[in-house]
């Protein structure tokens, strides 16, 4: 893993699979750097190292109790997704909704032959 | 060195309590002992992916000590001591394992050397006291990060090395 594979924004911390792990890994909630190594197929030094990428980008959160660093995610930050998949939401909605108005317009036609 | 082996480590697991881990450096077998056994190249290696090294100290001698500690992104502390039981240049060194964050785990680790036509061949065994000390052993990324900055330290030496010579002449 290059250091020099800076990530300032969200869409790149996520172009890495091991760091999609984590993050789905805090679905459920906050968990400690110790049990996220315990679940994942990652040493420490690695998730150690993912956790700062998706700190960055404020993907993920970290608090200090005593001694242990607990993680969590920061939805807030997933809304650059949202907004870059609204677009192909729409766009897909409008294409259905002309199929629809098609499969409309095949009944009308069928319905006047039948006559 | 031509070959690039990075990620190329071979890990077998012999019996309930030993992991052995073979891999090949294109460099001499001198080189490659003191890669492992001299602390200004192992504090260039053994941290796998850049962290800050706090502490690099080897007193390579029967009965002499090592530390090595890493600081992780996330500022977790990793130590990791042991004594020397054997010291052999260029071949084998043997000594005890600790690693602060498996309270109760303890392991003797081998490193062995054998160079053919100029490619040297490490034999890394730990055995562990347990098997329970063993399970923890289940991530490998470290280590193949770990060699490949091996690899990579040999390489610039060996560039070095032929720098110099050339400077010589």
């Amino acid at each position: 893993m290059p250091r020099s594979a800076t990530t300032s924004d969200v869409f790149n911390a996520v172009a890495d699979a091991h760091r999609r792990e984590i993050l789905d890994a805090l679905i459920t909630g906050e968990r400690a750097v110790g049990a996220l190594v315990d679940d994942l197929s990652m040493s420490q030094p690695q998730v150690s190292k993912h956790l700062r990428v998706l700190s960055e980008v404020g993907l993920v959160r970290c608090r200090a109790v005593g001694r242990r660093r607990l993680y969590r995610l920061e939805p807030a930050r997933l809304r650059p997704f949202r907004k870059w998949l609204a677009k192909y939401e729409k766009a897909m909605n409008a294409r259905l909704e002309r199929v629809d108005d098609y499969l409309k317009e095949l009944q009308r036609q069928a319905g006047r032959h039948d006559s | 060195m031509t070959a690039d082996r990075r990620g190329r480590a071979v890990i077998e697991f012999p019996n309930e309590l030993e992991i052995v881990i073979t891999r090949t450096f294109d460099a001499p077998i001198q080189l490659v002992f003191d890669a492992f056994t001299k602390p200004e190249h192992v504090r260039k290696t053994f941290a796998p992916y850049g962290e800050t090294v706090t502490e690099c100290s080897i007193d390579l001698r029967v009965g002499g000590n090592y530390h090595f500690v890493m600081v992780t992104d996330d500022g977790t502390e990793m130590s990791f001591r042991g004594t020397y039981l054997k010291v052999e240049p260029p071949t084998r060194t043997v000594e005890t394992w600790i690693f602060d964050g498996w309270p109760g785990v303890e392991a003797v680790e081998t490193l062995e050397l054998h160079e053919t036509g100029g490619a040297t061949t490490l034999t890394w065994r730990m055995a562990f006291r347990d098997k329970a000390g063993r399970d923890h052993m289940k991530k490998y990324d470290g280590i193949e990060a770990n060699l490949d900055k091996v690899e990579e330290l040999l390489r610039s030496l060996l560039a070095g090395g032929a720098a110099r010579g050339r400077a010589g002449r």
